[in-house]
């Protein structure tokens, strides 16, 4: 008595199985319908409805929304007074975008290349730790952190280099009392709480980069500044972009931080949360919002020309 | 005439691991140089000992001469192929090939006109524009070659160059870096683990086992004339016998080997077997004997009768094909 060639289905399992390998499509169909509902309707469809917001505009006398669609609301953001906005914020998320690159390199170089075993899993949780921690609560230990009383203060003083701190702070356009009053604390406090997002992607992208793509660079004869100019950032670039788009579209619409920490020079995230509260101006809301989607799409399609995605 | 490389008492150990350990080697200019080994010999690290990619923990290498003991991989002027390739994935084939001249400052129009002599040099004249991912392994390893070429080396360095393809393309390669090497007249030195490979193109080898060269020669010293038991069972299909059967045979009770090809089967004598296996190679038939707990091959020659399995028979062989040998 021979073993049958077909084998019988042992239950539900094996039926449903059976089914999928007949109908693949039917399993990706299962699989994909419930995240597209969530990313179809109640994603891209608070999107729509928040462009289509910005599209009406608000009756300056009865502060009621006219649903008559119009460019008006556009228009304003381009007085002065709200253009400074999204200048600053531009200038502050590219800024800390910056920042965040240069100090993530190292480290993800290091974790990419050298790190193994134990220092491995000492780099993930270094990296990861703060983000367990709340958000607001960083936020404030970095107001105590920079405060005129604050440790940096302290150190400042007793190393005889206050002189430094003031003179950073004399600087027009990064005034204030004390480094947590002043835009270098906003700057700096960002960098902090976007670091991982710069980290993490850029390690990924790097330790894609075999070392015997930099040997055969240094059998070539390039130094290493020449290694890192045309074969490790060109590889790497992908990574680094993934990284500054979470630096970048996190600092534009981030409203506590600027909140908190700084000279209260608003930012287009504090913008938003103003006029959708106490102003009630949705549709200048919904503007300010558009700012950041369109700043990024811009960023990527320059990212995108410049080859950022060729080496994908 | 200075020697392309040397090893005086050259020593890399990791820890307690001796990966390379106590090598002297010689590699005369303009010659085809082939280190083979099982992996793990050292015979790579040897390769990037040469390249400077490797740092030894004792002894001196010299290229040309000098002493490279502190130069770093970029000022020496040898290039490597990779075993990968590692081709830059986004640069085109002729920015890849150009790539040695750019970083030396070359401009622009004469290092892509150079990069294109080279890739016509290996046949690849048409595809300059491609990207390496568009490329055939084949392809690729020209390109990688191209590369190399393209710098003008003193010494070229290839990490099993030839691993990655199939036989028929690698067999082509082998004989096409033959004839490149010849025209160019340049010092190939070449990593394999396959014995084939390394007789039919190298001018002389070095057979590399736990970090040390276990015998130096041309092909015929190595295949005819193992030095060590572990030569004889790497390099050939030779036949490796204990010192009691090399007496049976008539010999001294030394460890020897002996060749399929010299050996016969005869009809009675001293040491006889069972046939165990059969192996038609077209060109003869693979005969393997078991004989006193060890198995021996022969080769008959097509046309002549071959004996079935199960069957008893005598062995013999050539005047002279016993060769003695170090039993390490």
């Amino acid at each position: 008595m021979s073993a049958p060639a077909i084998l019988p289905a042992r239950g539900f399992a094996d039926r449903m199985t059976a089914t999928f390998w007949r109908h693949p499509r039917v399993l990706l169909a299962i699989l994909l319908t419930p995240p597209l509902l969530w990313l179809g309707v109640v994603y891209l469809g608070s999107l729509v409805a928040l462009l289509w917001q910005s599209f009406y505009s608000i009756d300056e006398f009865s502060g009621v929304v006219k649903q008559e669609f119009t460019l008006k609301t556009y228009a304003e953001l381009l007085r002065p007074s709200n253009f400074d906005i999204l200048v600053r914020t531009v200038i502050m998320a590219a800024v800390v975008t910056l920042a965040c690159a240069a100090l993530a390199f190292p480290i993800a170089y290091y974790a990419a290349r050298y790190a193994k075993g134990h220092w491995k899993a000492a780099f993930y949780l270094g990296v990861m730790l703060p983000l367990w921690s709340s958000y607001l609560v960083k936020v404030y230990a970095w107001k105590l952190i920079l405060a005129k009383e604050g440790i940096i203060g302290w150190a400042a003083e007793r190393t005889h280099s206050s002189w430094i701190i003031d003179g950073l702070l004399s600087i027009p356009g990064l005034e204030g009392s004390s480094l947590s009053t002043s835009p270098l604390g906003t700057f700096a406090v960002f960098v902090y709480i976007w670091l991982p997002y710069m980290i993490l992607p850029m390690q990924a992208a790097l330790e894609r980069v075999p070392n015997s793509m930099l040997e055969a660079s240094a059998d070539l004869g390039a130094t290493r500044g020449q290694t890192f100019r045309t074969v490790i950032l060109p590889l790497a670039l992908p990574g680094v972009i993934a990284g500054s788009i979470f630096t970048f579209s996190l600092t534009l619409g981030d409203y506590i931080i600027p909140q908190i920490i700084g000279n209260s020079a608003n930012f287009i995230g504090m913008a938003v949360y103003q006029l959708q509260g106490t102003a009630g101006n949705i549709p200048l809301a919904a503007a300010f919002a558009v700012v950041p989607i369109a700043v990024m799409l811009v960023y990527l399609a320059i990212a995108r020309r410049m080859g950022a995605f060729d080496a994908l | 005439m200075t020697a392309a490389v040397e090893f005086s008492n050259v020593s890399r150990h990791f820890g307690n691991v001796k990966a390379v350990d106590g090598v002297d080697l010689t590699i005369a200019e303009g010659s085809f140089f082939a280190m083979l080994g099982p992996s793990g010999s050292g015979k790579t690290t040897c390769l990037r000992l040469i390249s400077g990619f490797e740092k030894p923990t004792g002894g001196a290498i010299r290229i040309f001469g000098e002493d490279v003991s502190n130069t770093p991989p970029h000022l020496r002027n040898v290039n490597t192929v990779f075993q990968d390739y590692a081709l830059f994935p986004h640069m085109n084939v002729r920015d890849n090939v150009a790539y040695g001249l750019m970083v030396k400052g070359m401009g622009r129009s004469q290092r892509r006109a150079k990069a294109d002599e080279m890739l016509a040099l290996v046949k690849l004249g048409a595809y300059g524009d491609r990207k390496p991912a568009q490329l055939s392994g084949g392809q690729r390893q020209r390109v990688a070659l191209a590369r190399a070429l393209v710098n003008e080396p003193r010494v070229l360095l290839l990490d099993e160059p030839l691993g990655a393809l199939d036989l028929k393309l690698r067999e082509a390669m082998q004989d096409e870096l033959k004839a490149l090497q010849k025209r160019l007249g340049l010092t190939f030195v070449f990593v394999t683990h396959d014995q084939h490979e390394a007789l039919s193109m190298a001018d002389s080898l070095a057979v590399f086992n736990e970090g040390r060269i276990a015998q130096i020669g041309s092909p015929q010293d190595i295949y005819d004339r193992p030095a060590t038991r572990f030569v004889a069972d790497f390099v050939g299909s030779s036949n490796v016998l204990p010192p009691d059967l090399t007496r049976a045979l008539g010999g001294p009770a030394e460890w020897a080997s002996l060749r399929p090809e010299a050996t016969r089967l005869a009809a009675s004598g001293p040491v006889s077997g069972r046939v165990t296996a059969l192996r038609y190679l077209g060109s003869g038939t693979r005969v393997v004997i078991e004989a006193q707990g060890t198995e021996i091959a022969a080769l008959v020659p097509a046309g002549q009768p071959v004996p079935a399995e199960g069957t008893t028979t005598a062995i013999a062989f050539d005047q002279g094909a016993l060769h003695l040998m170090g039993a390490a």
